[in-house]
């Protein structure tokens, strides 16, 4: 039995964990290095807008994916700046982060409102009616392609390389690793940016692909359900990764839940994944019972006293 | 390579918030400036008129404090949850359930005397407020669950909350291409003061005063700065911080919640989509800006409810109104900048040995 409603809502599921994936992986990386960044929805929405733009202007796919990660990296460094070098509170500086890409993103994406585009992310292999997992899998885009390859390249390059072993570090114990000569600012600022890069290849998907149009407030909150995901996958790339097909599948379900014969509100559906991203936050918590995996100096400014 | 090292001052200007607010203003006025400039307006022209039309008047000016009040309250009650080093980020949502509460309240009951019934109706809003960050606050306090993402989301369930309902059970039939609930009767309408200003400001002063009693003069606001300070220092104090963080939160809740059921007795009169227009966000940025000090609040408050009402008003002559939002965020980072110049000096090594 071949069920195309099933592969319908396995597509979906795909495509809705890339999107939140990808920026919940470039989170993770800028934790890792003890940088909570809590402006990930505005990043995205900074490389949604901008990624869009380029698209619609130039009609080259390349530059608007370069474009859209680029300028998300460069907003994410206001961030780096004001965190690292400045040593202010992350905490508020990330918020901030979020309104302030927000509102620039609406700004400059006004006149874009409703526009077309003429050239969209396509499938790899264009199959109309995907019948088995291979199919569907086959049938998505480059970018979730590279989603899987930047999963394994950041799992490999944290855990085996020195660089990754220095952002630990830092990310774990700031003293010893200063003590040791690692130049902390600058491995920080790097994992900022490359959070903000990642958050950027997340909107361009957004509005390349996901959507694909360009309207305020479009990000709704994903940015914030990445940042849920990386405490979901206690800091490590393939549970996040497994934790992104989970809110995924929850984000595909909702609006299928009528086709499957349960009477539900459109009102209740929409709200059902972030209900659900409280819950399964809150039960993860408590089986870890609050030992998450967090590195330990997540949010604390490094400052040597100079004696 | 390191000539030079930072030293952290020994001494903290006591105004330096406040210069460093000046200075960010001034940055995110130069960075507005830049932005209109290059939308090819002149700035000069448009800060003016944003400046007629936000307080020039009587009219205007009632406008902008009445803008002032949801920031203002939401902005209290996200300082007071600081006392105990948490955040809420979502005062949004709970002006939204304030709203709600109120409506659940009116729609319910019925008195004769007004007066009682708006107070009647403000409490409810409060408490509207504070159950909507019951659950984070809860467990937040028993498991640890990280408030900063539970009060965010529950923006979004609320939002949805309020979208269901207004199209659904309380939706007015008369109202028929902008959902949104019935109206509430006149005669529980927030009476005004001075020309359009709602007697809400009022309400917003007592609760400034209030707030600041809580945080700063109460034994409460005592016990809470040391369970926020730390852990080991409130044990042997004997206060139990989860307690305080309980409560704060609840009262941080209850004001946002407050701010809500104002804004629908003085502005919407009715439960719809338009009870906040991000109030709930920009609060955050006008409570980290005072350092989270309640008079502070209210002044900074004030001034954004005038930006928030001449970013409006310039959408007239073709200017994004997301200009007063660019400028508010910021206003923050430059504010932040600015406080790294007051708590740091950068000393040539040797200087200080």
């Amino acid at each position: 039995m071949i069920d195309i409603q099933l592969m319908g809502l396995l597509n979906a599921t795909l495509q809705a964990a890339t999107l939140l994936f990808i920026a919940a992986l470039g989170e993770l990386i800028t934790e890792k290095s003890g940088i909570l960044n809590l402006g990930v929805e505005g990043m995205i929405s900074v490389g949604a807008v901008s990624g869009f733009i380029t698209a619609i202007n130039t009609e080259s796919l390349f530059l608007a994916v370069l474009v859209g990660v680029l300028s998300a990296s460069a907003f994410s460094s206001i961030h780096a700046f004001v965190t690292v070098v400045l040593k202010q509170d992350q905490t508020v500086s990330g918020l901030i982060l979020t309104i302030l890409g927000l509102s620039l993103s609406s700004l400059i994406g006004k006149p874009y409102v409703g526009k077309k585009l003429e050239v969209k992310l396509e499938s790899l292999i264009d199959i109309a009616e995907p019948s088995n997992i291979f199919q569907v899998l086959l049938s998505q885009n480059l970018i979730f392609y590279i989603a899987i390859l930047l999963m394994i390249f950041t799992a490999y390059i944290l855990k085996k390389t020195m660089f990754g072993r220095r952002i630990e570090a830092i990310g774990e114990d700031l003293k010893s690793a200063d003590s040791m000569g690692l130049k902390i600012a600058k491995t920080q600022f790097i994992a900022t940016c490359v959070g903000g890069a990642f958050a950027g290849l997340s909107g361009v998907y957004l509005t390349l692909s996901y959507v694909p149009y360009w309207t305020d407030g479009m990000t709704s909150g994903r940015g914030w359900i990445a940042l849920a995901l990386v405490i979901f996958g206690g800091w490590k790339p393939y549970r996040t990764a497994f934790g992104a097909l989970l809110f995924g599948f929850l984000e595909a379900l909702g609006p299928r839940l009528q086709t499957y014969g349960f009477e539900m509100s459109p009102y209740i559906v929409k709200i059902t994944p972030y209900i659900i991203t409280i819950l399964v936050l809150v039960f993860l918590t408590i089986i870890k019972n609050g030992n998450t995996g967090a590195p330990k100096n997540i949010g604390i400014p490094f400052f040597r006293e100079n004696r | 390579m390191n000539k030079y090292i930072l030293s952290k001052k020994l001494y903290r200007n006591e105004l330096a918030t406040f210069y460093s607010f000046l200075i960010g203003f001034l940055i995110a006025l130069a960075v507005g400036s830049l932005i209109l400039f290059i939308q090819e307006k002149n700035p000069f022209e448009v800060f003016s008129l944003m400046l007629k039309l936000s307080i020039g008047s009587v009219n205007s000016l009632s406008n902008s404090l009445n803008k002032a009040i949801p920031l203002i309250l939401a902005g209290l009650g996200i300082s007071i949850i600081n006392s105990v080093k948490l955040w809420n980020i979502g005062a949004e949502g709970q002006i939204f359930m304030g709203a709600i509460a109120l409506n659940f309240v009116y729609i319910n009951t019925s008195i004769n005397n007004s007066q009682i019934y708006i107070l009647l109706l403000l409490v409810s809003g409060f408490l509207g407020g504070a159950f909507c960050i019951l659950f984070p606050a809860i467990t937040k306090v028993l498991f640890g669950v990280n408030e900063i993402i539970t009060t965010l989301l529950t923006n979004y369930i609320v939002f949805g909350l309020t979208i269901y309902l207004i199209n659904g059970a309380w939706k007015d039939p008369a109202s028929l291409n902008f959902p949104a609930a019935a109206y509430v009767s006149e005669s529980v309408y927030l009476p005004t003061v001075l020309g359009k200003l709602s007697s809400g400001f009022l309400i917003c002063i007592l609760f400034t005063l209030i707030a600041y009693y809580i945080k700063d003069k109460s034994v409460f606001g005592y016990e809470m700065r040391i369970a926020g300070g730390s852990e080991l220092t409130a044990i042997y104090a004997g206060i139990s911080a989860k307690q305080k963080a309980f409560f704060a939160m609840l009262i941080g809740g209850g004001f946002a919640g407050l701010a809500g059921a104002i804004e629908l007795l003085s502005q919407t009169h009715r439960v719809s989509t338009g009870i906040s227009q991000g109030f709930g966000y920009t609060a955050i940025i006008v409570a980290a800006i005072t350092g989270m000090r309640p008079i502070g609040i209210f002044l900074v408050g004030c001034l954004f409810g005038a930006l928030t009402i001449g970013g409006s008003v310039i959408q007239t002559i073709g200017v994004s109104s997301y200009i007063a939002e660019i400028i508010q965020a910021t206003t923050l980072f430059g504010a932040l900048v600015a406080q790294f110049f007051f708590s740091y000096e950068i000393l040539k090594k040797g200087e200080n040995d």
